[in-house]
């Protein structure tokens, strides 16, 4: 993987993802940059990350369930 | 059972911090069931937006008396989700049948209790992290704000801040792995 890709991968790793005009999540835009490769390491490094945030967090809850509470306010 | 149901009228009720206990509990098992679409649709995306589906039925739902009956739900209500995105892409027949394969094939989904050990040697060995990988870690973990954002509070590069976020986990999965914890052996399925 290239440096370039390397860093595509840990863009589409962050949990925070816009909304579409009828309030739905949307996809991360750099995630359709991502050949089959790299977005089966997004995938991947996703899963370690946020096992990482809830081992690391008070609550135990990863950056995806804080982005999830967050949308609920 | 009667604590899963007292969870359950909690969020109905619109508890949203009994909603995020059950969300951080079901998380990892969720995004499992969702491996088989992993090179096909944003997972994140898919499964944000199931556990938003899930609360806003949360009001409706009616437990069925079988153990995990809102996980049960929410494994449907995520590949749904995801079969919704991927009909958008218009996958091949074969890659429909490939994907439905690997769905047949996976078990039934259990809730994931936090472990006290992994939890303590994360924490060990997060205060070994050198000062930049551990701030651009902790400003990931807030979840909300883009990566433009994180890193311009931060005062690094947009460059620089993913890249501090990469090494962060790499030091932290090497440390667990010297400390015995094998993080994915942890995450496998």
């Amino acid at each position: 993987m290239t440096p370039e890709d390397a860093l595509l991968v840990e863009r589409v790793v962050s949990a925070h993802r816009e909304r579409s005009a009828d309030g739905a999540v949307k996809s991360h835009p750099n995630w359709h940059d991502l050949d089959t490769e790299g977005r089966q390491a997004a995938f991947d490094e996703t899963v370690r990350q946020r096992t990482i945030e809830r081992g690391i967090d008070p609550d135990g809850q990863s950056s995806t369930i804080k982005a999830v509470l967050a949308r609920l306010r | 059972m009667q604590a899963e149901q007292d969870q359950l009228a909690r969020i109905s009720a619109g508890d949203a911090a009994a909603f995020g206990q059950w969300a951080s509990s079901v998380e990892s098992s969720l995004r499992q069931t969702l491996r088989p679409f992993a090179t096909l649709c944003d997972t994140e995306a898919v499964l944000q937006e199931a556990l938003l589906r899930v609360w806003q039925v949360a009001p409706r739902f009616v437990h069925d008396g079988r153990p995990n009956a809102l996980l049960r739900f929410a494994v449907t209500t995520t590949r749904n989700v995801a079969l919704s995105e991927l009909r958008k892409t218009n996958p091949t027949p074969t890659e429909m049948e490939a994907l439905h394969r690997a769905l047949d094939a996976q078990g039934e989904v259990q809730p994931v209790s936090p472990d006290p050990k992994l939890r303590a040697a994360i924490a060990k060995c997060r205060e070994k992290l050198p000062p930049q990988p551990g701030q651009a870690l902790a400003k990931r973990l807030e979840g909300t704000g883009d990566d433009h954002a994180l890193a311009a509070a931060l005062r690094m590069s947009l460059n620089t801040f993913l890249q501090n976020v990469t090494r962060a986990r790499k030091f932290l999965a090497e440390c667990l792995k010297k400390a015995g914890v094998d993080l994915d052996l942890e995450l496998s399925p």
